[in-house]
């Protein structure tokens, strides 16, 4: 906001610097999403299909904070003179439509809530993973190709809203997608459908648990430190995979025990 | 100057060093013997083992981890899942693995 106001008074004439009132067309939080952002992610989606072949792309809308309500959010595409409604649906999930003028503009993408409030993920899905059936996998399993593809879109589309001011400096020089996406320093963090007990990793007849220390974002928070992750209220849900590593092809299976069984095993 | 090279040495060493595995080391004999789902409370896993690493949610659940020796530098990894009610809900283990 000071770089857009320094700006707006050298662009002023000398007879009005002295002024107090400049007109700004439009203001944006830095924590808002970037729409031009999010459409590279969703192109770059595009261009790598490959790690997801059959695989759709939505949007999530998650909880940051204790008191966030995630019930009834709307959103819109915010920019000079444009303004588009994207619809959310009753999961939080939404599809970002294209359009030539709201990308001119350099538009935001704001929801009905403050932005701290809440984090935002890619979510990258290949339908017909036979979940949740009574001889079939475990509820809310995944397919690691989606999740190496989910890393890569979220962070090219600026998603990802952890927050530390002691720290930035050295993320920035991480946070590129290949940065942290393909190390296994990346700590790019997911999140389960609901809280996880375990999340075991099945690549035909190779079967391999996660450590403790890939879940719990590390098991290494402490109260102090949870503010400045996305995953403050989340905790319990989050889980790294190791994405950087080659030895598990992108059809290797992601699955889930979780801290309480659903009842009668109904996909959450 | 050798002094010097040694310092280094022995500093290089250090580094090398492997860290401790997270969380107690506890005989997998004794985890088995002890910890049952359903009935062993916190107060009880403290007794018999004392604090190890873990990780308490908001949902008022906590999640503690083990680490057994399983020969050659190995440890398999035990996870207990403590309800909100302080009585163990379940109990898994990992396979051993270096740390």
């Amino acid at each position: 906001m000071g770089s857009v106001l320094m700006a707006a008074s050298l662009c002023l004439p000398a007879s009005a610097a002295g002024q107090n009132t400049v007109t700004v067309k439009s203001t944006r939080d830095p924590v808002d999403k970037s729409y031009r952002k999010m459409i590279r992610g969703m192109e770059r989606f595009e261009r790598e299909r490959a790690f997801a072949p059959n695989a759709t792309l939505r949007f999530q809308l998650l909880p940051r904070l204790p008191s966030t309500d995630m019930r009834g959010i709307t959103l819109r595409i915010a920019g000079d003179t444009v303004s588009v409604p994207v619809p959310v649906d009753e999961n939080n999930f939404f599809v970002l439509p294209r359009h030539a003028q709201a990308l001119q503009e350099d538009a935001a993408v704001l929801a009905s809530r403050k932005t701290a409030s809440m984090t935002w993920r890619a979510r990258i899905e290949t339908s017909g993973l036979p979940t949740g059936l009574p001889a079939g996998l475990p509820a809310g399993t995944r397919r690691l190709g989606d999740l190496r593809l989910e890393c890569r879109v979220g962070k090219e589309a600026g998603l990802v809203s952890n927050s530390s001011p002691l720290f930035g400096w050295i993320s920035d020089a991480l946070n590129t997608p290949e940065g942290v996406c393909t190390s296994p320093d990346g700590n790019y963090l997911f999140f389960a459908e609901r809280p996880i007990f375990a999340v075991t990793l099945r690549a035909g007849k190779r079967v391999e648990t996660l450590p403790f220390n890939m879940l719990y974002a590390g098991g290494e928070q402490t109260p102090d430190m949870l503010p400045f992750c996305d995953c403050q209220v989340l905790l319990d849900r989050t889980y790294y995979v190791p994405l950087w590593d080659a030895s598990w092809p992108d059809d290797t299976l992601v699955e889930f025990e979780y801290m309480v069984d659903a009842p009668g095993g109904v996909t959450p | 100057m050798k002094l010097r090279l040694l310092l280094c040495a022995a500093l290089l060493a250090g580094c090398a060093t492997q860290p401790a595995p997270p969380g107690s080391i506890v005989a997998a004999e004794r985890l088995a013997a002890t910890v049952v789902a359903g009935r062993t409370t916190k107060a009880e896993l403290l007794a018999a083992f004392g604090p190890t690493k873990s990780v308490r949610f908001d949902s008022g659940y906590e999640a503690w981890v083990y680490q057994s020796p399983a020969g050659g530098g190995q440890f398999s990894e035990f996870v207990v899942l403590v309800d909100p009610s302080g009585v163990v809900s379940k109990t898994r283990t990992r396979a051993p693995s270096i740390q």
